[in-house]
């Protein structure tokens, strides 16, 4: 095939943004689609090239139509909205009845919320796993902050070795997630702003002085409201089909969680909103970001 | 144009219904046979077709299936399966009742 339309297509297929095989297939059915043009614009009289010229112009936009097959694809069942939003829910119901009472079956949870992901990760990567990575890779994080907590000859030397290890984890799996959609990154990310809020909330004095787990029964309702929000955001996520709906329910997550956060806290005020939302945008804008830079750099390769 | 344009977006669903309770087609030649058959009323852009294919599939009103040519190439022919023709059966009626009234509309009043 001419290499106006094998660019074409693989420009389509870029702008796709769907599991491996049904782009797959969504190519092939093209690819015989563009060869009948082709054949009858030929049959017409036109030579090779112009046949090739007309048919990419018949076609239209390569992007336009990755959007509009997308959107006819992109609407999961309600079955995957309630899948993806379980992580969501069950911190919700944790926090807000109070249940969190010591942490001693944390690692239980985390270990179950781990052999999901791992399931998901080797089994397609399917939209409904990327809440639950987000999860999963709470405990390397939350270990992470509690290190700042350490004697201080220890917690350098800690801080050292463990900070680079834990960048390199979440770099490499949030990369993953962007190859495949960077939209998937934004909803794996989608809890740190509003967390990174309650701890900030929960601290007694000034940043990292002293933390209780105690303090958590007391913003215990609020915490669970602000899980039940993003419970309903993936869902709504899951379920919209346009693009820009579903950034929309991650801004407006965002902002809803992050006005929860300072509502709830006597001591957090205007600044510390703006950063939350400050935070909650970067990971929606540098995922974007970095997937133009991977794609601009794989075009780059192939060329 | 731009009005043709609406009225056939909400009527491809039913098009694409009524065309492959015929029998099977792929892609391409729907659009040809659309065309056809409208006498050049019908002209549908990969834009609006395949989205609606899928989109039909996806909710089980079609089926697609491949089917490997003799030179090696891959064709995706759709075909209608029960739910599909049980939802055509709702549709043509509505389709008739449409027409029936809009005649009624547009036909101008005897004196």
């Amino acid at each position: 095939m001419a290499t106006e339309l094998s660019y074409y297509l693989e420009n389509l297929r870029d702008n796709l943004k769907l599991d491996p095989a049904d782009e797959k297939e969504i190519i092939t059915e093209l690819e015989a689609h563009v060869e009948d043009k082709l054949q009858e614009l030929k049959e017409a009289g036109l030579s090779n090239e112009e046949a090739v010229e007309r048919c990419v112009g018949l076609l239209g936009s390569a992007k336009m139509l990755a959007r509009q097959i997308y959107e006819a694809h992109s609407q999961g069942t309600w079955r995957q909205a309630l899948l993806a939003s379980t992580p969501h829910l069950f911190f919700a119901l944790l926090f807000a009845p109070r249940w969190l009472v010591g942490a001693a079956w944390l690692p239980v949870i985390f270990g179950s919320f781990i052999a999901i992901v791992l399931y998901g990760w080797y089994h397609g990567k399917p939209t409904w796993l990327f809440p639950w990575l987000g999860y999963s890779l709470l405990p390397v994080v939350i270990a992470g902050l509690f290190l700042l907590y350490l004697p201080k000859g220890w917690a350098w030397v800690t801080i050292l070795l463990y900070v680079p290890l834990v960048l390199w984890l979440l770099c490499y799996i949030t990369i993953k997630a962007i190859k495949k959609d960077w939209l998937y990154s934004a909803l794996m990310l989608l809890p740190v702003p509003s967390m990174v809020g309650w701890f900030l909330a929960m601290e007694q004095g000034g940043i990292f002085t002293g933390f209780k787990l105690e303090r958590l029964h007391d913003f215990g309702p609020w915490v669970g409201l602000s899980f039940l929000v993003l419970a309903i955001t993936v869902a709504a996520f899951i379920r919209l089909r346009r693009r820009w709906l579903k950034i929309l329910a991650l801004v407006t997550s965002g902002l809803l969680t992050s006005t929860m956060v300072i509502l709830s806290s006597s001591k957090l005020g205007l600044f510390a909103f703006i950063g939350l939302v400050l935070l909650m945008l970067s990971f929606l804008l540098v995922p974007a970001l970095l997937d133009r830079r991977i794609r601009h750099s794989n075009q780059q390769t192939a060329n | 144009m731009v009005r043709r344009n609406e009225l056939m977006k909400t009527s491809i669903d039913s098009l694409l219904l009524f065309l492959l309770s015929q029998q099977p087609m792929y892609g391409y030649q729907i659009i040809k046979e659309l065309e056809g058959r409208s006498q050049g009323y019908f002209i549908f852009k990969e834009g609006t077709l395949y989205p609606a294919l899928h989109r039909l599939e996806r909710v089980g009103l079609l089926i697609g299936g491949w089917q490997t040519l003799p030179n090696g190439r891959q064709r995706r022919y759709y075909y209608i399966t029960e739910k599909g023709r049980s939802i055509l059966v709702e549709k043509r009626a509505q389709w008739q009742d449409f027409f029936a009234a809009m005649n009624l509309i547009i036909q101008p009043v005897k004196t």
